[in-house]
């Protein structure tokens, strides 16, 4: 419980800064918003709700991803904020085809970038860290006292983002590599042969562990390509997912690769008492 | 030259960051290797084996000789079923698309006990269902009688609540789960609080941590709270026979702590391991005892509970469409109304319903 009270105090003590530094304004900083949707493939393995077995169960994933990009005060502006909210749900059977696995699992994430903005012209190299808290389940609709596998995970990650913005015959287009991978964090899990009812009767221990790479590997590959179509930019992308752990005895892996697609839009957001000292930036429909 | 590096180059790196990419797990059919995973899956995971003295290595050998690579998963399937068929176990099972192994010799090779056209005798049509509960009143209004016929049947709070409202002038209650396989252990939780005074023990549990046979967690104690609704502080008689299993087993467990509950008709079916699942690589699943569930002596009751009272179904009485075990329990629960009422006339108090 230490570990986890010195990692949230970690995000916390980096998140800070922000909190005392929104009074004063003059340009005001935009925010690149994209809502997307996917769908790939699905491929799940979970030792708790098929013990003893290297089964793999794979089938298909749909996923909508939100994404929000600012740049904010820290350090001159020379750090952006991305929050990512992602909501996934796959199914998928096993090779013989005999039974079904459903997953799901909502995230969401809060990372800070250092900006390198001169390395070369059009390219923006972005490093930084984010914080993750993430939860779901596998559920394998075959099983007796063993049929659900919950998950529930807080990641601080390491995290780094290429943007280049090019063009092709006057076409302007904006392509962007990020990954991101977990080096420490918190997660739950049962024990190896333990029924969740268990947990009722106090049979708790041991089910938050520390997590880092001896026990838990996990990867983010995404690539975006913004597309400026008339009055609106398309945003079209590739999201590849790993997420291992081997935590309690029990081994699981969620492995995704979903094609994405979506809408970008870049807007200056005002409000509360931003919104009535900024009434000469806009014309409202409601206030 | 240079060209075919950098492709090397940007080759090796796709493959470090999409590392991830697995393989689906293709369909395999092979009796060798079906029968080696089945094995392993109860090697590792099963609970009884040092209890029941099962060598499961000397089972692996013996049905290894039976394995060849030419069966049809037919006949596979009979062999695999009868290995696991060795632990004696009804919660231990094979499941393929046209079968399912058992082993239910706990209670096919044992009298019935309970038959439901003689039990219709005593409900008639017009008994009353609450949730999985049949009940009526019977001997002139004196006993309450309920048949819980699978813990499977959700029972609610609100059903217990009219039920026992239903028997509230009754001098004694018949609780019968005979022939009841079992199902959730919520439903039986639910059950015997309403028959409790005050928070007890009423069983351990453990699982196994490990693989080894014997990688057991240390027993951890379970306790039982009385339920803070309608609660029944009259005598009890709990009926079971040797169908009586699992969750069932776990409610006669705790109900036979009970001071004015009494076990009456054959002894318990048992099954006191929770069971898991897995699967063998050809996609039968496979269901096994993972879990004992121990008594308050920390004793398994994997093979029953005796009644206190043993009473079996007359060959007689069942030509006379009578249930033995049914008189008997009113006959007893009568008796011991009589014994409360004389020693509460001298007290001046009774004991009626309790919130």
């Amino acid at each position: 419980m230490k570990k986890t009270a010195c990692l949230m105090f970690l995000f916390l003590w980096m998140a800070l800064p922000l909190v005392a530094q929104s009074d004063e304004e003059e340009v005001p900083r935009s925010i690149n918003e994209s809502t997307m949707v996917g769908i790939g493939g699905y491929n799940l393995r979970d030792t708790y709700l098929s013990p003893s077995t290297d089964i793999n169960y794979t089938g298909w994933v749909a996923r909508i991803l939100n994404e929000r990009m600012k740049v904010v005060r820290l350090a001159d502006y020379k750090i952006s904020r991305q929050q990512l909210i992602n909501v996934e749900f796959g199914s998928t059977r096993n090779g013989a085809e005999t039974a079904n696995e459903y997953a799901g699992f909502v995230d969401y994430s809060l990372g800070y970038h250092y900006r390198f903005t001169n390395l070369l012209p059009g390219l923006k190299v972005l490093t930084g860290a984010s914080a993750r808290l993430s939860g779901g389940f596998i559920y394998n609709t075959r099983n007796s006292n063993n049929p659900v596998s919950g998950k529930g995970d807080f990641d601080l990650n390491l995290s780094a983002m290429a943007i280049y913005n090019f063009k092709i015959k006057e076409f302007p287009l904006t392509f962007r590599y990020q990954a991101e991978i977990p080096f420490a964090g918190v997660l739950f899990s049962v024990h190896k042969g333990e029924p969740y009812y268990f947990l009722t009767q106090g049979g708790s221990d041991g089910i938050v562990r520390f997590s880092s790479f001896h026990n838990k590997f996990a990867m983010k590959n995404y690539f975006t390509l913004d597309i400026p179509v008339s009055n609106f930019t398309l945003r079209v992308g590739y999201l590849n997912s790993m997420y291992r752990t081997d935590v309690n005895s029990i081994k699981t892996h969620v492995l995704s690769n979903s094609f994405m697609i979506g809408f970008v839009k870049e807007f200056v957001s005002f409000g509360g008492k931003r919104l009535k000292s900024n009434a000469h930036r806009y014309s409202s429909a409601y206030y | 030259m240079k060209m075919k590096t950098s492709i090397t180059y940007y080759l090796l790196l796709f493959c470090i960051l999409f590392s991830g990419c697995e393989e689906a797990t293709k369909y395999n059919s092979s009796p060798r290797d079906n029968f080696e995973a089945l094995w392993r899956i109860m090697d590792e995971n099963y609970c009884f084996f040092e209890y029941k003295k099962v060598d499961w290595d000397e089972v692996h050998d013996r049905y290894s000789l039976l394995v060849k690579d030419t069966m049809n998963q037919y006949e596979l399937f009979d062999v695999l079923g009868k290995m696991l068929a060795e632990v004696k176990d009804g919660h231990t099972n094979l499941i393929s698309s046209f079968d399912m192994s058992r082993y239910w010799a706990w209670y096919e090779d044992y009298p019935a006990n309970y038959y439901k056209e003689i039990q219709d005798n005593y409900l008639g049509t017009d008994y009353k269902i609450a949730g999985g509960m049949k009940y009526k009143r019977l001997a002139d209004d004196q006993i309450g009688y309920v048949y819980y016929g699978s813990f499977s049947s959700g029972v609610g709070e609100n059903n217990l609540d009219y039920m026992f409202m239903h028997f509230k002038e009754c001098k004694g209650l018949i609780f019968d789960v005979r022939d009841n396989g079992g199902g959730s252990m919520t439903f039986s939780d639910r059950i015997a609080s309403r028959f409790l005074e005050e928070k007890m023990l009423t069983c351990y549990t453990q699982y196994k941590k490990g693989n080894g046979h014997n990688d057991f967690t240390e027993p951890n104690p379970v306790y039982l709270s009385p339920s803070d609704r309608l609660r029944w502080p009259r005598p009890v008689i709990v009926l079971t026979n040797r169908h009586s299993y699992s969750a069932t087993n776990d409610f006669v467990n705790v109900m036979r702590l009970l001071p004015q509950v009494t076990i009456m008709g054959d002894r318990t079916g048992g099954g006191s391991g929770l069971p898991f699942s897995s699967e063998l690589p050809n996609g039968w699943s496979v269901r096994f005892s993972a879990c004992p569930v121990l008594d308050v002596n920390k004793q398994h009751t994997e093979f029953g509970i005796d009644p206190d009272v043993k009473v079996s179904i007359t060959g007689e009485d069942i030509m006379k469409g009578r249930d033995t075990i049914i008189d008997r329990a009113i006959e007893l629960l009568l008796a011991k109304a009589d014994s409360i009422e004389a020693a509460s006339k001298s007290k001046i108090s009774s004991a009626g319903l309790a919130y």
